[in-house]
């Protein structure tokens, strides 16, 4: 705490340090040495006058060239080189200062001063120098720090979209709602509506790992979900499956959801008469190929607000595959076409494996 | 007896609220509409007092029917919409149901809206139209021109011109009035796509050609339809910002 509070006020901690410099100077030359005062402030103001300017020259030259390697000797390097030419400075500038004749003897004692002088600024450069190399490097250890936490936070999204992909909370309340008015006009459809509802969400809360599952698993899993959309919007949603030979092939669950959610709100939200979705598949060269194909209507943009479209897909297929050429869309003034391509890694083109 | 239109694009959501207003004898449907588009005829033939409204549907969605209408009927918004946009709802006491729709929740509403009815004061809907309560950005604008609603796609926006009350669409296909203000506008459409270059004008970056000094501090904007359009000094710092230059 206390070392962060220092490193965040090093401005702050530099100016104390020199005022308590200028006063240990300021009362070793008066008290122990018994000079005049006006000697002696002449010599600590220009002394500690020098020496800030130095440092202040060390901590810039360090911005502006920082280096990553041999930090301490970079440190120790500058220190020495800027404390020879801090002490020369200062040497010159009180000498101008005192110049004459009667303090002629000043100038003499403080020419033999000088190597402890330049011992104590050497220390104080160094010191600088060292700190502000660090906090360099520092800095750079801190942005990387910020990356991981960054690649973590994208983790913990992936996780939470999953999650919400798992309960749907918009599709449920829709769908309670439709049970909510078939109760009062028909009970029996409300209690196969329930059943669809159920069916549903056992599938999806059962679905825990990233792993894939077969194609008809996820298959069930999406008719349970169509069933009952057509409830929901009566006879407008027409969908039509074609598949050959994909009976081996494995997918990542909730992959093909939302995609049908997408296709389904591309279509449903652009016209108002029936609408027919095309979902095909195939296995291509050890890939499993999913082509969904909805009406489309380019003035008609879908609404926003629920769906976590299909850049949330293309994430997970990242995280899964490490790949970024996995889904791929598609449209014409009609149609919108949605590609989606799983790697099978287990199972050949050939059915009778 | 009090006009009421149901608009939802879920047929058995509106006989959901059907049923529950069969308990009220001095309220009538007289119109249920599938998505905004008949909503706003509906409106303007009807009249009506009441209107429960569902804010997703096709072609034409519940905000951006009530933009297009001029005098605003009372509405109960119907929605399965989250706590984001619902604290939007709350914060202008707005009245809305969440879907599901439960019939004790219902009859507050109704109770509460007969209860401000003498007072002939409906809240405000402006806020929560001018606020955009979607996450995302739109990509339409949506105009009444000569009683027609017309959608235009935002790439077809050559720019867009503040004019008192209104703002001047000037696209491809026209140029239409719209009673809105640029910095709503500006609000809601992608601020990647559209820079607000002067007070009056926000213009698509697309349609930039190039840009010209024009007395001291600020310059012309050249478009590619031939138009010319004033950037201020702001404007050109933005444009600057986004293009990288």
């Amino acid at each position: 705490m206390i070392v962060r509070t220092l490193r965040k006020n090093i401005h702050w901690v530099i100016i104390g340090l020199m005022l308590i410099v200028l006063a240990a100077h300021l009362f070793i030359l008066h008290n122990v040495f018994g000079f005049g005062w006006e000697l002696v402030l002449a010599d600590g103001i220009i002394s500690t006058l020098v020496i800030s300017v130095s440092i202040w020259g060390i901590v810039m030259l360090i911005r502006a060239y920082p280096t990553t390697a041999a930090v301490t000797l970079y440190a120790l390097f500058i220190g020495l080189f800027m404390s020879a030419a801090t002490v020369a400075a200062e040497y010159e500038a009180i000498k101008w200062w005192v110049s004459t004749p009667a303090t002629r003897y000043y100038t003499d004692w403080l020419l033999q001063t000088l190597p402890v002088r330049f011992l104590v600024v050497w220390i104080f450069s160094t010191w600088a120098a060292t700190i502000s190399a660090f906090r360099k490097n520092m800095a750079a250890l801190d942005a990387r720090f910020q990356q991981q936490t960054d690649a973590a936070a994208l983790l913990r999204d992936a996780e939470l979209f999953k999650l919400r992909q798992q309960l749907q909370p918009h599709f449920l309340y829709n769908s309670l709602n439709s049970i909510n008015a078939l109760i009062l006009i028909s009970p029996e459809r409300a209690q196969s509506m329930v059943g669809k509802l159920s069916e549903f969400l056992r599938s999806s809360v059962k679905r825990e790992s990233d792993d894939t599952i077969p194609i008809s698993e996820e298959l069930t899993y999406i008719q349970s979900y169509l069933d009952i959309e057509s409830v929901r919007f009566g006879d407008r949603l027409v969908v039509n499956f074609t598949h050959e030979n994909t009976e081996h092939a494995t997918i990542p669950p909730f992959l093909l959801q939302p995609i049908l959610e997408n296709a389904i709100k591309f279509g449903l939200y652009g016209k108002t008469g029936k609408v027919q979705i095309d979902i095909s598949m195939a296995l291509e060269a050890g890939m499993l190929i999913l082509t969904v194909v909805n009406p489309y209507d380019p003035d008609m943009q879908p609404p926003r607000g629920t769906g976590f479209g299909l850049s949330g897909i293309r994430r997970r297929l990242y995280l899964v595959y490490g790949r970024t050429d996995l889904l791929d869309t598609q449209k014409d003034n009609t149609t919108f076409t949605t590609t989606l391509k799983i790697p099978q890694q287990h199972v050949q083109s050939n059915p009778d494996r | 007896m009090y006009k009421v239109i149901l608009i939802d694009d879920e047929p058995l959501a509106r006989q959901l609220i059907r049923s529950y207003l069969a308990a009220y004898p001095d309220m009538e449907v007289v119109a249920e509409c599938a998505d905004g588009f008949e909503g706003f005829k509906a409106i303007q033939e009807y009249k009506p007092d009441l209107v429960f409204l569902d804010i997703q549907m096709p072609r034409l969605n519940g905000f951006e029917m009530l933009e297009l209408i001029d005098n605003r009927p009372s509405v109960i918004f119907t929605t399965a919409f989250d706590e984001f946009a619902l604290k939007a709802f709350e914060a202008h006491a707005i009245d809305y149901l969440l879907k599901p729709v439960v019939k004790e929740r219902f009859s507050k509403a109704i109770e509460k809206w007969k209860g401000s009815v003498p007072t002939k004061v409906a809240p405000d809907l402006s806020p929560i139209l001018e606020n955009n309560v979607y996450e995302g950005y739109q990509h339409r604008i949506v105009v009444k021109d000569n009683g027609l609603i017309r959608i235009i796609p935002a790439n077809e926006i050559h720019y867009l011109e503040a004019d008192d009350d209104y703002v001047r669409i000037v696209t491809k296909g026209g140029t239409y009035l719209k009673k809105s203000t640029l910095a709503h506008l500006e609000q809601t459409l992608d601020p990647q796509q559209f820079v607000r270059v002067h007070r009056s004008y926000l213009i698509p970056v697309s349609q930039l050609l190039r840009i010209e000094p024009y007395e001291k501090e600020s310059h012309i904007a050249l478009l590619q339809c031939g138009a010319k359009v004033t950037v201020s000094k702001t404007g050109m710092a933005k444009l600057k910002g986004l293009l990288g230059w």
